[in-house]
């Protein structure tokens, strides 16, 4: 398909998100399901005006930067009016009402930043920064003036801010200590593996096996592993190790990240130019000084994509840690499930995307400028 | 400067080389040749401790090379390779930098080595701070040789340097070698499979079968007709007796009685070939060499 019938596709999808599915919801609490308000009805004037900035970013003939710009500008628009809308539906009813997003709404948001994100990657470098500083922008500045506190959704996340809060710096905590963790365990070896071939056979083989049994059995059956270790040896209580809580859901994330990162290690040491390794030999470099000055700097874009891959599981993957008692995100969507309350559901489900988004990002990013140099 | 006395290498079972002896003298640019698997770049490998000898000893200035450090020994020796080997996420002035960085020269003089080296092997200066990627393959053969220089070793190793690059680069570079050994008087052992390349750049060939030295002598002395047949028939490219023309000067043969006023004359610095050739083509056995003449019965004589 080419760039133009994609922008076309995503414009109808848009249209058709607005016209046919249900937009907003009113419901009489936060757990009761809503009747539903179909389509832009709600929106008034501003789903026209959305529109027709949308459908400006999709010819080719207008500029890059020119319909990004009017594509943010859309997205913009559609959101504050879906808060505006949604404080009109709640005039008058009793304070436990909610106003919440039906599927019409996320299929029209995911809709129009593809299509702003489909005309930024034309951009150059720094225009494409600028368009991330501006739509950063474009939600942040209607947030302070309030224009979502009626979406029940942020009446959630007001309700419950420090726990989700805490939640959040809690995840990033386990998922940290979980690829600390595989770290630890994948670079020893692969450097083993790469010195001592006869050895990457085996250590591949176990790490692959890890990723064969099903995450959630993994993290279930360390619990009792971890009980029967701490029955053994009392003393392990004191470093802070439990059966349940933090430690099997660090202990099976690591598990599952150690193949992706064994993986680029050796892969990356391996990559590097044996001509250019014999060189520095022949020229007097030691071998300490030829790991450092031509094996590690040519691993590094190869280890880069590993880590990306490790990093963007680990976010997902510390997600289960919610039910085995660690918490994090993961907690606030296991319990969001339990209650059937689906603003609590996204309240964990959407930071976890974007934050699996942005590292993916970053580390492309870094991957990209490392790539560069070698 | 570089002695092999009674030296094999064996990997694993089988012998690279076997009871090999051999003499370079300073100065000497001396190549190796035979067929793949004759040995001839573990023989060049043994001279900076890249390969270790089983038995026997190697001799580098003097001293047995079994007793000296490695890296130490390994920096004092150039040595350039068939796939250069440069750094891919280095700049080509910190590829050339190498060397001189692990003896620990200070930045500025390394700076100025690096542009003095450009020069050397003739590449733009502006060069200097790209990555050998937007090299073409005779830029970075350079590249390799000055990265070899750097640090001004009195012994060069060159393993098959000109294998990968077109013909005519091939030419410019083995006419770069061959104007940088005459300046700089360096020792230089050159591994080649390529009988012409030896014979048009070396002072002493080597010819190696199955790892024994089977001739070792200057290049008109391995074609002629009592050297050992195996070199005669590498070297000499199925017509061993021009080749051996081809390397000896016009001057050997010379008769100092002036040539018939009629003959056709004869360039200073050609060969006994280019004589043949001449002689071939004007039909006269007799041509004009500076004052005097040459025949060719004794151009004749000079072949065998």
């Amino acid at each position: 398909m080419r760039a133009g019938e994609a922008g076309r596709a995503l414009l109808l999808l848009a249209v058709l998100a607005g016209l046919l599915l249900p937009w907003l919801t009113v419901a009489p609490n936060r757990l009761l399901p809503g009747t539903a308000t179909n389509g832009f009805s709600g929106l008034g004037w501003a789903a026209a005006a959305a529109l027709a900035a949308l459908a400006l970013a999709v010819p080719r003939r207008v500029p890059a930067w020119l319909g990004a710009a009017a594509g943010l500008g859309g997205v913009a628009l559609l959101l504050v009016a879906t808060g505006w809308a949604a404080a009109d539906s709640l005039e008058g009813l009793a304070s436990a009402a909610r106003a919440g997003l039906g599927g019409g709404f996320w299929l029209g948001l995911v809709a129009g930043a593809a299509l702003v994100v489909a005309r930024g990657a034309a951009l150059p470098g720094p225009g494409r920064a600028a368009l991330a500083a501006v739509a950063l922008a474009a939600l942040w500045l209607p947030w302070q003036a309030g224009s979502f506190e009626s979406l029940s959704l942020v009446v959630e996340y007001r309700a419950r801010q420090a726990a989700v809060h805490a939640a959040l710096l809690r995840h990033l905590m386990l998922a940290g200590a979980a690829l600390a963790l595989a770290l630890l365990l994948a670079v020893p070896l692969a450097w083993a593996g790469f010195r001592r071939p006869g050895a990457a056979g085996p250590v591949g083989a176990t790490l692959g096996a890890v990723q064969v049994v099903p995450a959630i059995a993994l993290f279930a059956a360390l619990i009792p592993l971890l009980a029967g270790l701490l029955a053994l040896l009392p003393a392990l209580r004191g470093l802070g190790l439990g059966a349940i809580g933090p430690a099997p859901a660090v202990l099976a994330t690591a598990g599952y990240l150690a193949l992706p990162l064994w993986r680029s290690v050796l892969g990356g040491l391996a990559a590097a130019d044996p001509a250019a390794v014999a060189a520095a030999r022949a020229m007097g470099m030691t071998e300490g000084g030829i790991t450092r000055e031509v094996r590690l700097p040519l691993a590094l874009p190869v280890f880069a994509g590993g880590l990306r891959v490790a990093v963007v599981q680990a976010i997902g993957l510390v997600t289960l840690g919610g039910l085995v008692g660690a918490g994090g995100l993961g907690a606030l969507v296991f319990e969001g499930l339990s209650q059937f309350a689906t603003d609590l559901m996204l309240l964990g489900a959407l930071p976890i995307m974007a934050l699996a988004l942005a590292a993916d990002a970053l580390i492309r990013l870094l991957e990209h400028r490392l790539g560069a140099s070698a | 400067m570089i002695a092999f006395e009674n030296v094999s290498v064996s990997f694993d079972a089988t012998e690279a080389l076997s009871c090999v002896n051999l003499q370079v003298a300073e100065g000497v640019l001396c190549a190796l040749v035979g067929p793949s698997g004759s040995g001839k770049s573990t023989l060049m490998k043994l001279v900076n401790r890249l390969v270790e000898p089983s038995a026997g000893r190697v001799l580098v200035r003097g001293a047995d090379v079994a007793g000296q450090d490695p890296a130490r020994l390994r920096r004092s020796i150039g040595y350039v390779m068939q796939s250069t080997g440069l750094f891919p996420h280095r700049t080509v002035a910190a590829n050339i930098g190498t060397v001189p960085r692990l003896l620990g020269w200070d930045s500025s003089r390394i700076a100025t080595r690096v542009a003095d080296l450009l020069e050397l092997v003739q590449l733009d200066p502006d060069l200097a701070q790209r990555l050998p990627g937007a090299l073409s393959g005779g830029q970075a053969q350079r590249v390799g040789l000055a990265r070899a220089l750097a640090a001004d070793p009195d012994i060069l190793l060159m393993d098959e340097p000109f294998g990968a690059v077109d013909p005519i680069t091939r030419r410019d570079l083995r006419a770069e070698l061959r104007r940088i050994h005459a300046g700089t008087g360096k020792t230089i052992l050159l591994v080649t499979h390529d009988p012409e390349e030896a014979l048009e750049l070396a002072s002493q060939v080597v010819v190696l079968r199955d790892g024994a030295v089977v001739a070792d002598g200057a290049p008109a002395a391995l074609v002629a007709e009592d050297a050992p047949e195996f070199a005669r028939t590498l070297l000499g490219g199925g017509q061993p007796g021009l080749r051996r023309l081809s390397l000896l000067p016009a001057e050997v043969a010379r008769d100092a009685c002036p040539a018939p006023a009629d003959a056709p004359a004869l360039p200073e610095g050609a060969t006994l070939a280019d004589a043949l050739s001449r002689m071939a083509e004007t039909g006269r056995d007799v041509l004009a060499l500076g004052k005097g003449s040459l025949r060719l019965e004794a151009v004749l004589a000079r072949g065998r």
